[in-house]
């Protein structure tokens, strides 16, 4: 990950615009919001104002652009021709002030519009013409058309005897024909003039697109200086820059000013909230990234959870959502609407359906699990006796598969508490990463005595043989709670009251091994939620009377309606409790979100 | 009485109570969500979250009339009939807990959220936990049944 450099400048006002320039092509700064901080300056700087009125001036121009744009189009519709969609050179780039180039600018506009207007009158005639000319064309057409039939049709009754008539007839004929090739001619000069004319228009429209994106790059240009403060001469403002491009940053700035401003370079406090360049994410995981952000955005000194959470996330799922009919379903949905995705534009269709696009790729991988644990519960289209359930070993008392749980639910119970156990591991073993990361070694106690007190408790609960034996956890298993429960527990205290005063350790405690118990057990909704699917299914399986694994062909029609209603209640269901144990059982363990997207400030040709 | 009335009670308590508990919720939260959506319609996908979680309550119900009717052809003393009926009392008042705190604090998160996007992370905990209530009363429901 890149370090964040902090900049503060200040510079002459009739420096900033240019200064500004120069950033906007280098395209690498994120401004900071001065304002919000003017009070610790107690009166010596004042909020930048100027620049209201520039991005009000450069909206008018804006629009007068486009509806001269949009002149354009109109006048060239009833000729029937289009212009080719071109795309600018590079827009004017000048080092100017920014009232300057408006001038510049609203000048190029009249300059364009009275030229419009001349093309106007041109185009006006010529369309006209056009227009004539097409009456004129279709009228002789069918003049010529009935005359050769009168011909045909007289030769064929007596050419001899009315040889007369018919010579006057094909003489009439052969004059028709020279006004069509006069008429021709003429329809060849006038494409000539709309042939000259064309590349008239499309430099006014080329030019107009220009300027167009150049009074955008002023707009979001005073946009920025909104956040900047100023005392009587001078602008100031701060700007979070890579560390990677921070020496070319203060060359364009000192270049920009003639060297006429006063740059601080330094590192952004901890408790500054700094922009955060993440690594890119591979496609396939978009879908998870967006459910994290969603959260909140990763800080600079935080792991990012998105590709962890796209192992852990299908696998919880595949739990609560067992059965391998639907999983091989919701991977084929998942192919199909990543095909779909790739073949329509995804600004064009409704909400829903834009996130069931966006999501494909998390379909596939949800149905990969799904089947994976359809297998492991013996669930095909529910519990339906099709398929045997697959072992795939025993811990202790857990049992990894093998087994169907409805017909055995403590069993599908504990896997569930192990499953939780293990996934809160993760989101601990993550946390003392964290510490680390950013060098608060004393802070890793903290989840070095968690994991201790999370597996701890877990094994007296599994050796002990569940919480109806609590009785002998303060009998024979006295010393085993003292060492794996208590200690962890006291240690913690101690930890945190030596760091931050004996009540908040204390608190901080019970808060602890509050959250360690609530935490595992609603994992327990694994459970639930795998049961309820499996009831689901299990209602239609009896409708459609389904036994011991034989499907009759009257039950088809049920099934296939009960398979689509379960895949989207319980679907949906099964997602938000996935989606809430990740939120808030797993991220409060070391996620906390509080980031903000690095988005530095670009001018550029926007498309 | 007849134990295995007193076990059907127990099975209706045990999807009524529940079902309305959702119900509640749901008018509570979806009206709030609505409200929300004709201002901010980029929030209601975060929103949904509420909906979502009270309509799960009516499905715990729903999981426990199942195992409770599945169970019915072997109770026959007064013991396990009292369990039945008990572990539907359960799962019905703890659903009714979780939805009183979904409702309430689902709605205050709905027009929290609408003003302030970025309170939704810490907001929601309110919500999410109420949930859980009716996840321990689930649970203790569950063993009770498992013992008939």
């Amino acid at each position: 990950m890149t370090e964040m450099r902090k900049l503060k400048v200040l510079v002459f006002e009739e420096h900033i615009d240019a200064v500004l320039r120069f950033l906007g092509e280098l395209g690498v700064a994120q401004f900071i919001d001065v304002r919000e901080q003017i009070e610790n300056w107690e009166g010596s700087l004042t909020p930048y104002e100027a620049s209201t009125e520039a991005i009000s001036r450069s909206s008018t121009l804006l629009s007068r652009i486009s509806n001269n744009l949009s002149k354009i189009d109109e006048l060239l519709k009833p000729i029937g021709i289009e212009l080719e969609k071109v795309s600018s050179e590079k827009a004017i780039t000048s080092k100017n002030r920014t009232e300057e180039v408006l001038d510049e600018i609203e000048q190029k506009i009249i300059e364009l519009e009275q030229k419009l207007s001349l093309e106007e009158e041109r185009i006006g005639e010529i369309s006209t013409n056009f227009k004539e000319r097409q009456t004129l064309q279709n009228k002789l057409k069918s003049l010529i058309d009935s005359s050769e039939k009168m011909i045909l049709e007289k030769e064929l009754q007596d050419l001899e005897k009315q040889i007369t008539e018919s010579k006057s007839a094909i003489k009439k004929e052969l004059s028709l024909h020279k006004i069509l090739t006069i008429m021709n001619k003429r329809a060849v000069e006038l494409e000539k003039q709309i042939v000259e004319i064309k590349p008239f228009l499309g430099k006014i429209r080329e030019d107009l697109i220009t300027i167009e994106e150049a009074t955008q790059m002023e707009r979001s240009l005073n946009e920025q200086k909104t956040q900047f403060a100023r005392t009587a001469k001078t602008v100031y403002f701060e700007a979070y820059v890579p560390s990677l491009h921070i020496d070319i940053a203060i060359t364009k700035i000192k270049e920009a000013t003639q060297g006429n401003c006063i740059i601080t370079e330094e590192a952004p406090l901890h408790t500054e909230k700094v922009p955060t360049i993440l690594k890119p994410t591979p496609s396939y995981m978009k879908a998870f990234e967006k459910l994290t952000f969603a959260f909140g955005y990763p800080s600079g000194d935080e792991v990012n959870p998105v590709r962890i959470e796209a192992i852990t996330f299908p696998i919880l799922f595949g739990i609560m959502f067992a059965d391998v009919g639907q999983g091989v379903l919701l991977v084929l949905f998942g192919i199909l609407f990543s095909i779909v995705k790739r073949k329509i534009d995804l600004e064009e269709v409704s909400d829903i359906i834009r996130y069931v696009l966006e999501g494909s790729e998390m379909f596939i991988l949800w149905g990969i699990s799904t089947t994976f644990f359809g297998f492991l519960f013996g669930e095909f289209f529910g519990p339906s006796g099709f398929i045997h359930p697959v072992s795939l070993g025993k811990f202790g008392p857990f049992y990894i598969g093998g087994f169907e749980p409805m017909s055995e639910p403590m069993k599908m119970l504990r896997l569930s508490v192990l499953i939780g156990v293990l996934h809160l591991s993760i989101g601990l073993i993550i946390r003392s990463v964290n510490e680390i990361k950013i060098r608060h070694y004393r802070h890793l106690s903290v989840p070095i005595c968690w994991l201790w007190l999370l597996w701890g408790g877990f094994f007296m609960w599994a050796y002990w043989g569940g919480i109806s034996n609590i009785s002998k956890w303060f009998a024979e298993g006295l010393y085993m709670l003292l060492g794996i429960i208590l200690l962890p527990l006291i240690l913690l205290i101690l930890f945190t009251g030596i760091a931050e005063g004996f009540m908040e350790g204390l608190g901080f405690g019970v808060e602890v091994f509050a959250e360690t118990l609530s935490h595992t057990m609603s994992y327990c909704r694994l459970m639930a939620l795998g049961l309820v699917h499996g009831v689901m299914n299990y209602l239609f399986l009896v409708l459609g009377g389904v036994e011991h694994g034989i499907f009759p062909p009257s039950s088809i029609p049920i099934i296939a309606i009960g398979t689509i209603l379960v895949m989207i209640i319980e679907g949906l269901v099964v997602f938000v409790h996935t989606l809430r144990l990740h939120w808030v059982e797993w991220f409060s363990k070391f996620y906390h979100g509080e980031g903000i997207p690095y988005k530095p400030f670009k001018l550029e040709n926007i498309d | 009485m007849d134990p295995s009335l007193i076990a059907l009670i127990g099975v209706a308590l045990s999807i009524l109570v529940p079902v309305i508990s959702a119900a509640i919720t749901i008018i509570i939260c979806g009206t709030s969500n609505a409200s929300v959506g004709t201002e901010k319609p980029e929030l209601l996908s975060r929103l949904i979250i509420t909906i979502v979680l009270g309509e799960a309550l009516a499905i715990y119900g729903l999981l426990i009339a199942f195992m409770l009717i599945s169970k019915l052809p072997n109770i026959t003393t007064m013991q396990d009939a009292s369990k039945a009926l008990l572990s539907g009392g359960i799962i019905a008042v703890a659903s009714f807990a979780a939805a009183a705190g979904i409702s309430y604090s689902g709605s205050s998160l709905a027009g929290a959220t609408a003003e302030k996007p970025e309170t939704f992370s810490s907001n929601v905990i309110g919500v999410v936990l109420s949930e859980a209530l009716a996840i321990y009363g689930l649970l203790i429901a569950f063993m009770l049944i498992g013992q008939i």
